[in-house]
């Protein structure tokens, strides 16, 4: 029983193909974590490379606390079952149970003893002097499991288990393991490409594509809160409805266009708040999502509906439970082609409808789906990337929020009017400006807070659960895009990117063994930024070298990162010279350039000329440039 | 009515004439190939020993005088320790050739490396050369050894050899699936444990076959006997018997220890001619 924590993991071939990118996960002790996604997504090849039966290419995979990169499958307490059941034909199924406690030289009498018990849960026991021939499919699976459980492992894996099975077998298999999952209370990770079996099993799941993370989450949040059109479209059955369209704000609504057909409706803006604002202009092509089940053919939801659309009928399919309606909204569309203005509604009981009948459907917008046509991210996410906020500049004061805020010195913009783009963990609960708390949402892990400021709305995130309706909140300006009098003032970057190599040098040093002292070749390894040469920490030349094996770490290029905190004013470093002094009030930082780079550093009083900079080690993260992999991540907290 | 009879008649009969012919071209065939051995069975039961004293085709005489003096007349044609050569050699190389051609085929199969191709490639082209093309090398090289004249030279040379025909094996083992070797090593079984408990023990068949073809290439080998072997106590029967085959009066004596000498193979491929087929189609199709 044991937590897993998979950070920067890659897999990538000889060939240069990456099948897994940048897999970052924490999984807590008990869960059962589904792997979904289309096939090549990099699923199996994820739980293989926790398995040990793929070398993980670059990243770290801790399993109970304790680093297993290295290890081979038999020293990592996991145990597998795979998709065409892999049982030892020439054994017989108590032998087959049995073998993996042998191999850890367990007395007989407690293999005995264990594999009974495995047999009695698994309802095996007749079976365990026949072979694995002599036994069905499921029976076969059911070994396949008993031999797993036996072992107690820290992590059950299972790879596309049901997919071998039958129907009415796969949906009998499938309460099983999610039985056995509460009885045995060890972490499952399951990998599927049924996005049913994903739902009803995981109590978080992993969407995949192309090797990329698309998604983690609850089966509901999922469902509810897709982060991308491929989640969208991806979970839930039928697939989501998805059109082409604009959305224009007008006021305190929004008109929605649907392209290739003349459906509009128009919303309250109040329900689409989080909707990036550079998308409400009316130009910027986006798909309109909503899931069959969202639309509604009954005539009391339709009189009640904040939108309604007309659709005509091509044909239905009755399921017993429901009907599904297939429709367009384009008149002149037919219904039956995947074009970007066919819809399907789901419909409770046997209704009726006649194909080219023109019905109205309800839509609603409380369920609404909005993605970006090109890049297919949402952009109405559950924490907003921004509040778009409208100030006017006037000497050293900003007015936003209805409030006059001074601006720190670091902070020079033009005058006039323009907009103020806040990201949520931009807004501190620590400062002067008072602020009415709405609502707050806990959203993986992170609290959003929406706050009331003089009427405007405002979303902030916070550490945890604010116990005060009245807050008094402030801006942290250096994480603040301020866009006024035509010139926009970026916020100050959060990393420091320098290039660099990793060398190695052999230098004598006195080894003392059995009271004698000797000199002794030792092996230093360095990091070189800019060409500074600095000691690497072990565990940082140890990932160097989990990620390229032999001499070919000391020839390549790397891009190494660092906050603003992760390097300081020293006598001795990386030559810089001071460009400006940025005082943002309760933090002061100097922008300096190394070269062509612009390095932000955080310090306590002003400088200027050239200073030394030296880098703190333990707060660096490093990519490869060849291969675009990230080896190391240090996790930028609060600047 | 008649009309049907007719076409009926016409149609056993057709079936009738397939099957004679087919029969005929069967014993025609079954002569050609039988007819050679009948007569060397014939000629190993002359009781004069000479192929002179045959009347015609056939001996005139019959008697069991051949066989006796196999074993007994040793002065000149020592076979008994000719035979005795031949089974060691024959035996010590099927047991080397056949762990090294099994654990050759299972590292072509299971690991990945990086000259396995090139390696695989390499010996599919070498293995087109024909093998007597190296005879004066392969004699030379023992020359150096010092292995000439020696029965474990021979051995050496039909051990190494044998692994050059894994691809029959590799492709057997190909057949198994990766996933038993996988379960196998996490459930806490080293490479080597997985070959032994897993791999080996559903491979019979594969193995009888590979143990067949490793004992029956130095049974019944004269070439590099010949060469390798000048001590007349050190000959194998294939080297021993080409020199009684020389005396024309011995031919009866020749014949008979031709016999001997295929009957310890005979009886093998009977009683392993089930793993012989099973081995030879094994892999050929995907279960």
């Amino acid at each position: 029983m044991a937590d897993l924590s998979l950070k920067h993991i890659y897999k990538v071939y000889p060939n240069g193909t990456k099948a897994v990118n940048d897999f970052n996960m924490q999984i807590n002790d008990k869960e059962f974590i589904v792997f979904v996604g289309p096939s090549g997504c990099g699923k199996s090849t994820t739980l293989r490379m926790i398995a040990g039966l793929e070398d993980i290419t670059a990243g770290e995979l801790k399993i109970g606390g304790e680093v297993v990169n290295g290890l081979e499958p038999k020293d990592r307490d996991i145990a597998m079952v795979f998709q065409n059941y892999a049982l030892y034909p020439h054994m017989t199924i108590y032998e087959n149970i049995a073998f993996g406690l042998r191999m850890r030289k367990m007395p007989k009498d407690e293999i005995d003893k264990k594999v009974k018990e495995a047999a009695e849960i698994l309802g095996i026991t007749d079976y365990l002097k026949r072979k694995p021939k002599e036994m069905s499919g499921g029976q076969r699976q059911r070994v396949a499991l008993g031999r797993a459980i036996v072992r107690d492992p820290k992590v059950m894996l299972l790879d596309e288990p049901l997919s071998n099975l039958d129907a009415k077998l796969r949906t009998q298999m499938r309460s099983e393991i999610v039985k056995l999952h509460r009885k045995l209370q060890t972490t499952f990770i399951y990998v599927t490409h049924d996005q049913t079996e994903a739902m009803t099993m995981g109590t978080r799941i992993v969407v995949m594509k192309d090797g990329f993370i698309k998604q983690v989450d609850t089966p509901k949040n999922l469902y509810k809160y897709p982060a991308n059109k491929f989640v969208a479209g991806f979970i839930g059955t039928p697939q989501m409805n998805f059109f082409e369209g604009t959305l224009k704000k007008d006021g305190d609504v929004v008109h929605i266009e649907f392209k290739n057909s003349d459906a509009k409706i128009t919303v309250p803006y109040s329900m689409l708040m989080k909707t990036t604002p550079a998308y409400l202009d009316g130009t910027k092509p986006v798909c309109i999502g909503f899931r069959p089940e969202d639309i509604s053919l009954d005539p009391e939801k339709i009189e009640k509906a904040h939108a309604t659309i007309k659709v005509k009928v091509s044909h239905t399919e009755e399921l017993g439970t429901e009907t599904l309606v297939y429709g367009d909204i384009n008149m002149q569309g037919n219904g039956f082609d995947d074009t970007g203005t066919r819809i399907i509604i789901k419909s409770e009981g046997f209704d009726e409808y006649a194909a080219d009948q023109i019905c109205d459907a309800a839509l609603n917008i409380a369920d609404i789906h909005l993605f970006d046509a090109e890049t297919e991210e949402s952009i109405l996410p559950r924490i907003p990337e921004f509040n778009y906020i409208d100030c006017s500049v006037k000497g050293r004061a900003i007015s936003a929020l209805d409030v006059d805020i001074a601006l720190p010195p670091a902070i020079v913009c033009a005058e006039g009017s323009g907009e103020l783009l806040i990201p949520p963990v931009a807004v501190t609960f620590d400062g002067d400006i008072p602020a009415t708390v709405v609502e707050q949402e806990d959203i993986n892990g992170q609290n959003l807070v929406t706050l009331d400021v003089n009427g405007k709305r405002l979303y902030a995130l916070s550490d945890g659960v604010l116990a005060e309706k009245e807050q008094k909140i402030a801006l942290d300006f250096k994480r603040l895009t301020i866009k006024t009098g035509g010139k926009e003032v970026a916020p100050m970057p959060e990393i420091n990117g320098l290039d660099g190599t990793f060398a190695m040098e052999r230098v004598s040093e006195p080894v003392t063994k059995d009271g004698k002292t000797k000199n002794k070749k030792v092996a230093k390894y360095y990091i070189l930024m800019d060409g500074v040469k600095f000691p690497a920490p072990d565990d940082i030349a140890n990932k160097m070298f989990a990620a390229l094996s032999g001499r070919k770490v000391f020839n390549t290029q790397f891009r190494y990162e660092l906050p603003p905190d992760g390097l300081a004013i020293a006598d001795e470093g990386i030559s810089a010279e001071v460009k400006a002094y940025l005082d943002y009030g309760r933090d002061k930082y100097i922008q300096c350039a190394v070269g062509e780079e612009n390095i932000y550093v955080r310090c306590d009083k002003e400088y200027s000329g050239t200073v030394k900079l030296y880098p703190d080690l333990e707060k660096v993260s490093v990519i490869e440039k060849d291969r675009g992999i990230r080896i190391l991540k240090f996790i930028y907290f609060s600047l | 009515m008649k009309t049907v009879n007719k076409k009926l008649y016409k149609a056993k009969s057709k079936k009738v004439l397939n099957v004679v012919i087919t029969y005929c071209v069967l014993l025609i065939v079954c002569f050609i190939f039988f007819f050679p051995c009948l007569w060397l069975i014939l000629a190993s039961f002359s009781k004069s020993g000479s192929i002179y004293s045959f009347d015609g085709f056939f001996p005139s005489e019959y008697g069991l005088d051949a066989f006796k003096t196999l074993f007994t007349d040793t002065t000149m044609y020592n076979y008994p320790k000719w035979f005795l050569n031949t089974l060691f050699i024959a035996a010590m190389s099927c047991i080397i050739g056949t762990i090294l051609t099994i654990l050759t085929a299972y590292v072509m199969s299971r690991f990945r490396f990086k000259s396995r191709k090139a390696m695989m490639k390499g010996t599919l082209v070498l293995g087109m050369f024909p093998s007597f093309m190296g005879t004066i090398a392969v004699y030379l090289l023992m020359t150096q050894f010092g292995l000439i004249n020696q029965r474990w030279g021979l051995i050496l040379i039909y051990s190494a050899q044998a692994p050059m025909g894994y691809m029959v094996q590799k492709g057997f083992f190909d057949t198994i699936p990766y996933s038993i070797d996988e379960a196998a090593r996490i459930d806490g079984a080293s490479n080597f444990q997985v070959f032994m408990k897993f791999t080996l023990p559903m491979s019979k068949p594969m193995l009888v076959y590979t143990a067949l073809t490793s004992f029956t290439w130095p049974w019944s080998d004269y070439i590099l006997p010949k060469m390798l072997l000048q001590d007349k106590d050190l000959y194998t029967v294939a080297v021993g018997l080409m020199s009684v085959a020389d005396d024309a009066t011995q031919f009866a004596r020749f014949a008979a220890g031709s016999i001997i000498i295929a009957i310890p193979i005979i009886i093998l491929y009977f009683c392993l001619v089930k793993y012989m087929i099973n081995g030879m189609s094994a892999g050929a199709v995907k279960q």
